[in-house]
């Protein structure tokens, strides 16, 4: 887990905040506002319940997330929790509108409540990692990767925010991330990569340029286009393990 | 070992004595004094003719090869432990224009800018916020790459992958204009920076209408990738017969799979086996920003990115990568590699025939 804290990005929603580099400082904020959440959530669920589709708004769904500091907390921590948390206001949000009986609607809110706990969860261990000083501080400018490990660690963490994107129905911004991340840092180690598995790099330049892209394209579910991205970044793993073990037979420059 | 070599090897031709000297003179002296008076062609220098490096620098760094440049600086750095180096990393279009913004307003961060595309050093070049070099420093280049003003530090040429299962060598045409009207089907990547120089270099040879023509005739039979690996392996899948690409994908792409079923071609004197190069140029004063951009030079810099990255060594006396033609083998387009800056008639002329 420890490797997913990802510092180092910035948000797509605007402004972060410093609060996110003072995450102790803020948890009983946080708790706070994860408790509104819900209530806020179940306000909607039941108002729907009780007196149906056309009672309720369902861009509140999302006005409501975007309205909290936990937001960014949990964007710039623990983009795979971010993304399910997308997953689920979008699973209340289409719920209502085809009308689904309220049961279904309530499975869906339980889903969003476990996202919003784990995500809790992964902002009070990022705490402790912050307060030791594991954590390096959240840039407001993109941090540039020096090596090449660091850099296939960085693309996974750019595909998490693909599905993170995707999630929050921001399918070309999903898009962009991946061709941004095929140029500017993919293209950087496949030429060291094929001398290693050309075999591994025709895979991953098919999932870049076909595959993902595709599965944003067509509508796929958000736990369609996920299974893509992590089976990339098992693929990105074996990828740094090779370039590790092939660092070390690397000549010296001098 | 390879140290200990390069020692015999000067030794045994009576260099021993000469070179250091013609170098450490130029050390001493300004950047544009020497300019005439230093012997021109002195080759690659050992790092152990070099002096130490210390003081402050920053340096704007675009994107290199994987790790490869950071593995570089961090040899020079440990190799100087009296060097403060500070680098900014960045794509190195932006870092370009961050450079002349900062001069604009009135600042200078950074004290030397090694970038991976030669149009974008013109672009600081033209600014006129390049310093002069001196002429040593110049002169260990190859000829037809020494510039006043900022040392191409590694090449790449344009190539022709083609695939060996499908086309013999009698089939693809030298020059490139022909493969327009050719029967081969084709793999390109119009997106990507390096094709785009390329078409740069071909308009500034060639001329607007016979690169619009090109562009159009090559466009009925090619199938675009997004970069230009992706052109290289298509090519060896056998999904198109030939491709344009720059030489170091293929070899790198030969190196692990040995059978790969792909061989270089290479067109003659035109912007189809344009050398372009990484280049590296000064923004302040004092012997410091120069004799960080020696190391670079050096025959053990120069060697590590030929055998590590396929870059092609600019510097006279180092061995070009495996699996690649001697430079002077090749027959390039003489273009001034600063020109490849004006890209914007470029990209206009692609999106105007529509293959951007």
């Amino acid at each position: 887990m420890f490797a997913l804290l990802a510092a180092g990005q910035v948000s797509a929603n605007g402004a972060i905040g410093d609060h996110v580099n003072d995450l102790k400082g803020h948890l009983a904020q946080y708790s706070e506002e994860v408790n509104w959440l819900l209530g806020k959530y179940d306000g909607v669920v039941g108002t729907y319940e009780k007196q149906g589709q056309k009672a309720v708004d369902t861009q509140d769904l999302v006005d409501f997330w975007e309205e909290v500091d936990f937001h960014s907390a949990i964007e710039t921590n623990y983009v795979p929790v971010y993304a399910n948390i997308w997953q689920g206001i979008y699973g209340i949000k289409q719920a209502i509108e085809a009308g689904k009986p309220a049961a279904e609607v309530r499975a869906e809110q339980e889903k969003l409540n476990s996202a919003f706990w784990q995500a809790l969860g992964a902002v009070k261990l990022a705490s402790q990692y912050q307060e030791k000083g594991l954590l390096a501080k959240v840039q407001t400018t993109e941090a540039e990767p020096t090596t090449m490990p660091e850099t296939l660690e960085d693309i996974k963490h750019r595909l998490d925010r693909v599905v993170a994107k995707y999630a929050e129905r921001l399918p070309e911004a999903a898009t962009t991330i991946v061709h941004d991340t095929y140029l500017n840092r993919f293209e950087g180690v496949e030429g060291a990569l094929i001398e290693q598995d050309a075999a591994l790099v025709e895979d991953l330049e098919k999932d870049f340029n076909v595959t993902l892209p595709k599965a944003l394209e067509s509508e796929s579910s958000v736990d369609s286009v996920r299974k893509v991205v992590e089976a990339m970044q098992v693929k990105l793993d074996k990828a740094k393990a090779l370039l590790v073990e092939a660092e070390k037979n690397r000549k010296d420059v001098f | 070992m390879q140290r200990r070599n390069f020692l015999n090897a000067l030794a045994a031709v009576g260099a021993l004595g000469s070179l250091p000297l013609s170098v450490s003179r130029s050390f001493a002296a300004g950047a544009a004094a020497d300019q005439g008076r230093v012997a021109v062609n002195s080759g690659a220098v050992s790092v152990d003719q070099l002096p130490p490096l210390e003081g402050d620098l920053t340096l704007y760094l675009g994107r290199g090869e994987g790790g490869l440049y950071e593995n570089v600086l961090e040899a020079i750095r440990k190799r100087n432990p009296g060097l403060n180096l500070q680098v900014r990393r960045g794509s190195t279009a932006a870092l370009a224009n961050s450079i002349v913004a900062e001069a604009k307003a009135g600042v200078r961060r950074a004290d030397l800018f090694w970038a991976v595309d030669s149009g974008a050093i013109g672009l600081v070049a033209d600014a006129g916020l390049a310093r002069a070099l001196p002429a040593d420093l110049t002169g260990q280049l190859k000829s037809g790459f020494r510039y006043p003003r900022w040392a191409p530090v590694t090449g790449r040429i344009r190539t022709l992958p083609y695939n060996t299962e499908r086309v013999t060598p009698e089939q693809i045409p030298d020059s490139v204009m022909a493969l327009a009207d050719s029967d081969l089907t084709l793999g390109w990547a119009p997106a990507y920076a390096s094709f785009q120089s390329f078409v740069t270099a071909m308009r500034l040879l060639e001329g607007e209408k016979a690169t619009a023509d090109w562009l159009r005739g090559v466009s009925k039979h090619a199938t675009s990738y997004a970069g230009e690996l992706g052109v290289v392996m298509a090519v060896e899948r056998g999904e198109v017969d030939l491709g344009f690409a720059n030489h170091y994908y293929t070899l790198r792409l030969k190196n692990g799979k040995p059978d790969a079923s792909v061989d270089l071609a290479f067109t003659r004197n035109d912007a189809g086996c344009l050398v372009n190069a990484s280049g590296i140029l000064a923004l302040s004063e004092g012997d410091l920003p120069i004799n960080f951009m020696r190391y670079l030079l050096s025959r053990e810099v120069q060697s590590y990115l030929a055998s590590e990255a396929y870059e092609i060594p600019l510097v006279s006396g180092v061995q070009p990568p495996q699996g690649l033609p001697p430079l002077g083998s090749i027959s390039p387009p003489k273009v001034d590699l600063t020109e490849l800056a004006d890209l914007r008639p470029t990209l206009k002329l692609m999106r105007s025939v529509g293959v951007l």
